[in-house]
């Protein structure tokens, strides 16, 4: 049989090298556009069985696990008895039922349990918590933390952050600092969320960037988290030579208001990186710094644009009311039209006696288009 | 007992507090959406009425809204359980009339004292008015 298709095979292979050069080539387009279809037909069948006997297993699961988490964790007759949490017990034979030994079921088992944490905090969130201990299922996340498969490890640290079971150091120290940008988000999410004492240690190894979403997922965990241990950020502005770390510490500096860390903030001033000064200016002028002005005054004009559009900035949230005559000058002189705006929106921001004469007076004397800068600024609808 | 009308798009928060409230006692109604809800409160009279904020078809603010301009309904203690959190949604839920709002992850044991102490309220409100009457 063998011999008759090779045979076949090899008289349709002789007939075709007879064939003219344009027809030999639109038969093979044809014979790999046919071949292309088929694979990926077979593909989306494949891709749809399976996603079909995951709904069946699903719906056949999904209704076990809701009722056991109901009975043994909603309906808890123990639950409101000022019982600690650690002394209620499951019913073991409900909890190590056969079905609860398989993987499928374990992660589903895993996910509903994260989903009813989500909802439920207090005893009902800690029970949840004793349940996925009892069953082990913390067990299976360690172990998909010692996969190769960076979405494994991400579900694994979720999986445990979610319901707050501590990571060793050595296990997720080194993932803050991977090289796969989501794993490194999430390890770092979960390091802050876990850990107690220390929540900011992997700033200190962090080569990796954090980007910028990343900074804000992060900041939304850090103001969030209770209980989080705030360190002084001064720390990382001075020795980190990770720049996304610097700018992030800045930022976290100016909103938990660290007023011992402007000495360090004011030390960027002098950094060769025109952006760390632009961030550390916006910092000290959150932090509302009266010691940086002559400083930030005296390095003016030596900065690009950028930063000199934070150091106006900076003058207008310190108001201090020395720098009103610099802004003034600024705002008459200057030729460029953001540093005008900026410098008018500083002086109005004073909104002190003598910040209201000047700007009187500057509507009278200036041309036009800077009368229009003030009107603009003195909108109230406008923010600063 | 008294009637609670649960209102939750997501199916497992919607079951738990069906069974929870259902232990202590309670007779609960379940809605899926706004849609529904509205059914349900034209087709049934609730004490209280325990809504989520997000839901497809109306949203929960326009649940409170629809109880506190309908004068038959106007007595319904509401409670708002949301994920929402920021102050906006808040005080609009309790400038349309919310009576208590919880943010989730919620603590089953405060819902139902909160709804205890509603009822409660509702109580004796009512005997009040009778004694006035």
């Amino acid at each position: 049989m063998w011999k008759d298709l090779a045979d076949l095979l090899f008289q349709a292979y002789e007939q075709f090298s007879l064939l003219p050069l344009f027809i030999e080539i639109a038969l093979a387009f044809i014979f790999i556009a046919i071949l292309s279809t088929l694979i990926a037909y077979s593909a989306i069948l494949i891709k749809r069985y399976r996603g079909y006997v995951y709904d069946k297993r699903y719906a056949y699961i999904s209704p076990k696990i809701e009722d056991l988490i109901t009975e043994q964790v909603l309906l808890n007759p123990n639950l409101g008895k000022d019982l600690p949490v650690d002394d209620i017990e499951f019913d073991q034979e409900a909890i190590n039922n056969r079905i609860y030994r398989k993987p499928f079921v374990r992660q589903m088992m895993i996910d509903t349990l994260i989903q009813y944490r989500k909802n439920f905090r207090g005893e009902v969130g800690e029970l949840l918590r004793k349940m996925y201990i009892d069953m082990g299922l913390e067990k299976d996340s360690f172990a998909k933390m010692k996969t190769f498969r960076w979405e494994r490890k991400i579900k694994a640290v979720v999986e445990l952050t979610q319901m707050d079971i501590s990571i060793s150091d050595v296990t997720i120290l080194p993932l803050t600092n991977s090289g796969n940008a989501s794993l490194r988000a999430a390890a770092r999410n979960a390091y802050i969320q876990l850990s107690k004492n220390e929540p900011f240690k992997f700033f200190d190894i962090a080569t990796e960037p954090l980007l910028p979403w990343d900074q804000l997922e992060m900041f939304k965990i850090i103001t969030t988290t209770k209980d989080i241990a705030i360190p002084n950020f001064s720390r990382w502005v001075s020795y980190s030579t990770n720049k996304s770390i610097v700018s992030f510490c800045l930022k976290l500096i100016a909103h938990y208001d660290q007023q011992s860390a402007i000495p360090a903030v004011m030390d960027l001033l002098a950094n060769k990186d025109h952006y760390y000064r632009a961030d550390a200016i916006n910092c000290l002028g959150k932090l509302s710094a009266e010691v940086s002005e002559e400083k930030l005054v005296k390095i003016y004009n030596n900065q690009p644009l950028n930063c000199q559009i934070e150091i106006l900035k900076a003058l207008g949230r310190i108001a201090s009311g020395k720098q009103l005559e610099f802004l003034k000058s600024e705002f008459l002189y200057s030729s460029n039209f953001d540093l005008r705006m900026n410098a008018a929106r500083s002086i109005i921001k004073h909104n002190t006696q003598h910040s209201r004469v000047m700007v009187e007076e500057l509507m009278e004397m200036t041309h036009e288009e800077n009368q229009l800068i003030i009107k603009h600024c003195l909108n109230p609808l406008i923010k600063y | 007992m008294a009637n609670i009308l649960v209102i939750e798009d997501d199916d497992i928060m919607l079951k738990a507090i069906r069974n929870i409230l259902g232990k202590d006692g309670y007779n609960v109604i379940t809605a899926k959406d706004g849609k529904e809800a509205f059914e349900k409160l034209e087709q049934g009279e609730y004490d209280v009425v325990v809504t989520d904020l997000m839901m497809p078809y109306a949203n929960g603010l326009e649940v409170v809204s629809r109880l506190r301009s309908d004068e038959t309904k106007r007595s319904v203690g509401i409670i708002v359980i949301s994920s929402v959190g920021n102050e906006e949604t808040i005080t609009e839920a309790f400038r349309l009339g919310a009576d208590d709002y919880l943010k989730k992850p919620i603590m089953a044991g405060e819902l139902l004292i909160r709804i205890r102490k509603l009822l409660a309220n509702k109580n004796s409100k009512s005997q009040l008015i009778t004694k006035k009457k």
